[in-house]
């Protein structure tokens, strides 16, 4: 069921139309304030202990209201236009990385940081956001060329460059990021399946190297996780504590407000990266499980805005911004329970912190964006249940 | 509709998208089930970790009981308390400036070695104990503390514990008789685990000792939530114990008690009979001399004093900086662990005398009218050994009365034989000689009195060819009828017979312990026995003329009514000293034990008094004067009350 190519043009591209409001995703648009909303429960209870004069979960209600308002600006974007700017956007953010690793300033030991005047610029992170586009860009020029190994090598020698760059920052969690990304994208574009394995086994075949080239830190972090005992007050100590957190909360949680773990700073970043244990050690099983299902649903949802998008671009963004999604909540998970080491990689929607809170509501929009034109008369999609589009196909 | 596979777009799959999400959702169930295991299947184990982690308990040190003693018959007094000890304690994990810097400082306000310091924070550190609290130097003065609470901004990691400890009002003042503390040691904690922590300090002799169980307390516990950083700090009243409110942590997050606080037990104060006055000027009379004073109150047996020189301050073992002093006293000689009033026997001497006049009379071998000749020497055949008298040129006829006065040896050389030895052991015994007098302190020593039986049985296997070497001869009888020979006995047990003298015929139970109840045997001498010995006794101080003045003299006091009897006890046999002209060129430790043995009668409360110097070679010179100083100062605080004549056993006449 593909999108004609003919119907190209009747469909036309508007860069802006606040038409698209009227085409927003209410499932979606639910999912996310329920998450936002459920995040800030949790924040609430995890700011407790910090002693700050605007509370967390204040500032964070109004990055999620900038999220909203930069989530429903996107959508009325026309992800075509941004898809066909790309390119001059990953040249910019070459330049970026390759200034960050120059002039960056230096926080903890890594330079992650720009800064511009009265703000600072964290390039690495809108870096995701700006991949998936150009990945989207390259993959629809391509066409049916990637299943050719040349063209298919290419897309990694994109990924590649600022990969490394991030990695030397050294920012392993979102340098990490782009592979998943990659490879989702990747497959969905049609590639061949034996290039994707063999691509994924090489990339574990290049893991010594990436050990070696990795700090002190990093090695130490991911030695911790094979015996967090080694070292409990050490690198072991918030993998210990956070395991200790999540499992004391067991099936039901020491209900809300409640945590000791987390309340007596126990856990360390609790409000922020480990965010996922407080909210285990006061909801249990049942609200972890409950989080889970939410963000499962979300991407669920976005996957059929994907599978259904107007056209291969629209499904690419769309399957791109949904992978990088939901690769933070898998990992971010996956830490505090201790299956993998600690790095930093906030969780979507909970996690404290204003730019990836953005970049959470911009993958949003991005969605939201592909789902309106999905919509418009003469789409040939899947009747959606729950879509206004209905109206319009019958 | 018909997808066109020519056009160089790329062909989305709706199967490849919907395996995404297939993947994606598989993920999570592995989250989900990972989530199971932590939460569900290990959850109690984590829940638990947790709460030992947030739940530290703190424990309540009890208060050790206190032991008083008086003043006069009802002033107490504070012998033996608790008082708030500061440690200098420093946490590694608290840090927060280099470690140099920090020892730096602390060595600069308090004057310890910055190095030592800092090794030990190395060492908390690499054993991985940074939240330890370490020790860095207890029981610091007040102005010590203060200026490091001054500092404390300056000094992170560090603070000050208080802690209970036990404090020794009087010095060395009945220190021996009090005991000292010593760390429990493994195998006792074994036992005592309920009621003991490793370190906890435990009495060693003593009534430190002989009331363990009394005056340690019980522990109290408090379960506190605690802050990942920061250690609570509980502070405690001048006395040690915690205060419970307004707990705090060292980063200042107020700390919530849970559960129910077990108060810690105070252990049980414990009120001596000994009076501390009187147990002063015993010990300072024994200054720079070994020796031995016990008081006793004749009737009841409470113990009025017990003092033994060289002493020792039992402060020093509970001093975080008297280890040198400590061990000084543990090893050195002479033993200053021992109390010599019930710890150490010595040769009874004449004070033996006492209980041989007793028995004689008590068994009708002599009357008050018996006379024996004294030439000054004795021999139990006409070519056999000399037995001399102390006195040379002899005393005369000596009846009972004059032989206790002036310690005639012929005539209880001749009371003896007359006795014998299986009677002389029955009438000892009775005496409490040679027996342990039950006082309620650990390690008292017995004595003996030889028998036959002990003689026979002290026949060692390699000498078994020569069994006429351990009969028992005659000569043994004349030896121990002057309380020399192989008997011993404790200063305590000659205050115990002094007291039955004293008191109308009845053993006493020496305590110290003012709630044991006062034990005394049936009485078991006769008043007619009493009356003569006491004749003897009172004659023994009284100073002529116009009768010739006894050997106590030394202890006369006018107004008072003393009983008294001297002693010396051969430290070797006469020969290896007769060769000195001067009695003052003789050795110190060749000169004999001095004793002393009295008894008040005319005074509320009566009292039995042994007096011990050790080589002090004359009990008339040595130990009598001591006496004096004793009955004074102990009527001055008791007050003189005279004992009413009806009470008085009748002997007014007597005299």
């Amino acid at each position: 069921m593909r999108m004609p190519g003919a119907k190209k043009n009747e469909i036309g591209i508007r860069i802006f139309s606040l038409w698209n409001l009227r085409h927003l995703d209410p499932l979606l648009a639910l999912l996310v304030i329920s998450l936002a909303v459920y995040g800030l429960f949790v924040l609430y209870s995890a700011g407790r202990s910090e002693f700050s004069p605007t509370p967390y979960y204040v500032k964070q209600s109004i990055f999620f209201l900038m999220g909203c308002g930069i989530a429903l600006f996107i959508s009325c974007v026309d992800y075509r236009s941004l898809i066909s700017l790309a390119p001059a956007a990953y040249g910019i953010f070459l330049c970026l990385l390759a200034a960050v690793l120059v002039v960056g300033d230096e926080i903890k030991g890594s330079r992650r940081w720009l800064d511009l005047g009265p703000i600072g610029f964290q390039p690495s992170e809108s870096t995701k956001l700006v991949m998936v586009f150009t990945l989207a860009w390259y993959l629809t020029l391509l066409g049916r060329r990637i299943e050719k190994l040349p063209y298919f090598l290419l897309t990694f020698a994109l990924i590649g460059v600022p990969g490394v760059m991030i990695f030397k920052q050294p920012d392993l969690g979102t340098s990490a990021v782009l592979g998943p990304i990659a490879v989702a994208m990747l497959f969905v574009a049609g590639c061949r399946v034996w290039h994707l394995a063999g691509m994924v086994m090489l990339g574990l075949g290049v893991l010594p190297i990436a050990w070696s080239h990795m700090k002190d830190y990093q090695k130490q972090r991911v030695m911790t996780l094979f015996d967090p005992s080694a070292d409990p007050q050490g690198s072991g100590y918030h993998t210990i504590q956070s395991m200790i957190t999540v499992g004391s909360g067991g099936l039901n949680g020491k209900g809300y407000l409640h945590g000791t773990q987390t309340y007596l700073s126990y856990l360390p970043e609790h409000h922020t990266d480990f965010i996922f244990s407080q909210l285990a050690e006061e909801f249990g099983f049942v609200g972890g499980c409950a989080a889970l299902a939410l963000f499962l649903c979300l991407f669920w949802r976005a996957l059929y805005i994907a599978r259904t998008a107007a056209d291969p671009s629209g499904s690419l963004v769309a399957v791109g911004c949904v992978t990088l999604l939901a690769f933070h909540v898998f990992v971010n998970t996956s830490i505090t329970i201790g299956v993998l080491p600690v790095t930093g990689i906030p969780l979507p929607f909970f996690s404290y912190g204003g730019t990836f809170y953005l970049t959470t509501m911009s993958c949003i929009g991005v969605i939201l964006s592909v789902n309106a034109r999905r919509s418009v008369p003469g789409q040939s999609g899947r009747p959606l249940v729950l879509s206004p589009a209905r109206q319009g196909v019958t | 509709m018909a997808p066109d596979s020519r056009e160089p777009k790329p062909s989305i799959s709706e199967a490849r998208v919907r395996l995404l999400g297939m993947a994606i959702a598989l993920s999570f169930c592995l989250l989900a089930g990972r989530l199971w295991i932590l939460q569900v299947i290990r959850g109690p184990e984590f829940l638990g970790k947790s709460e030992s982690n947030r739940l530290r308990i703190e424990r309540l040190e009890s208060p050790r009981g206190a032991i008083y003693a008086r003043r006069g018959p009802v002033q107490d007094v504070v012998l033996a308390d608790n008082r708030a000890a500061r440690d200098l304690m420093v946490v590694p994990a608290d840090i927060t400036i280099s470690d140099a810097a920090l020892c730096r400082r602390l060595g600069e306000l308090t004057g310890i070695d910055p190095k030592k310091i800092e090794a030990q924070i190395t060492k908390a550190r690499k054993a991985r104990e940074p939240f330890k609290q370490i020790l860095v130097r207890g029981d610091i003065p007040a102005a010590v503390s203060a200026r490091v609470d001054e500092y404390a901004y300056a000094l992170p990691g560090v603070f000050t514990a208080v802690r209970p400890l036990r404090r020794y009002v009087y010095g060395k003042t009945a220190g021996q008789v009090l005991g000292y503390l010593g760390e429990i040691n493994p195998e006792e904690l074994e036992t005592r685990q309920d009621r003991y922590n490793m370190g906890d300090l435990i009495g060693r002799g003593g009534l430190e000792g002989r009331h363990e169980d009394r005056l340690h307390g019980e522990d109290g516990r408090m379960m506190v939530t605690k802050f990942a950083a920061g250690t609570p700090q509980l502070r405690t009243d001048p006395y040690g114990n915690p205060y419970i409110e307004n707990l705090v942590d060292s980063l200042g997050h107020s700390l919530s008690v849970e559960e129910e606080v077990q108060k810690a037990r105070p252990g049980g104060d414990i009120y001596l009979t000994l009076d501390i006055g009187l147990q002063a000027t015993a010990e300072r009379l024994l200054e720079g001399e070994h020796g031995a004073i016990a008081v006793l109150n004749a009737e009841t047996g409470e113990i009025l004093a017990l003092a033994s020189a060289p002493g020792y301050d039992p402060a020093v073992f509970v001093s975080d900086t008297g280890s040198r002093e400590r061990v000084s006293i543990l090893q050195g000689k002479p033993n200053r662990m021992l109390h010599r009033a019930y710890q150490e026997v010595y040769a009874p001497g004449s004070v033996f005398k006492v209980m041989l006049a007793s028995a004689a009379l008590e068994e009708g071998v002599i009357t008050r009218d018996t006379k024996f000749y004294c030439p000054g020497l004795f021999r139990l055949d006409a070519n056999g050994r000399a037995w001399h008298c102390w006195r040379r040129q002899g005393h005369g006829q000596v009846n009972v009365v004059d032989a206790l006065a002036f310690s005639c040896d012929v005539f209880f050389y001749n009371v003896g034989l007359e006795l014998g030895v299986d009677k002389i052991g029955k009438w000892a015994k009775k005496f409490g000689l040679g027996v342990q007098t039950g006082i309620d302190l650990p390690g008292e020593a017995a004595g003996s009195i030889p028998s036959r039986e002990s003689k026979e049985a002290s026949n060692k296997p390699g000498h078994e060819e020569e069994p006429w070497v351990y009969r028992w001869y005659p000569g043994d009888t004349v030896n121990l009828s002057i309380g020399q020979g192989e008997a011993t006995v404790t200063p305590l047990q000659n205050a115990v017979m002094m007291a039955a003298i004293a008191n109308g015929g009845h053993l006493i139970v020496p305590h110290l312990d003012r709630e044991s109840a006062p034990a005394r045997s049936e009485k078991f001498l006769s008043d007619r026995t009493l009356t003569i010995v006491r004749e003897g006794m009172r004659k023994c101080v009284e100073k002529g003329p116009p009768a010739p003045t006894g050997t106590g003299r030394e202890a006369y006091i006018e107004g008072f009514e003393i009983l008294g009897k001297t002693g010396s006890a051969q430290m070797v046999s006469l020969s290896q000293y007769e060769h000195y002209k001067d009695e003052a060129d003789i050795p110190k430790e060749l000169r004999d034990h001095a004793w002393f043995v009295a008894g008040v009668l005319d005074h509320e409360p009566k009292l039995a008094v042994c007096i011990l110097v050790e080589h002090g070679h004359h009990g008339s010179s040595e130990a009598a004067p001591r006496m004096r100083d004793i009955v004074n100062g102990f009527y001055e605080s008791w007050g003189k009350t005279p004992v009413l004549a009806a009470a008085a056993d009748g002997e007014a006449g007597a005299r």
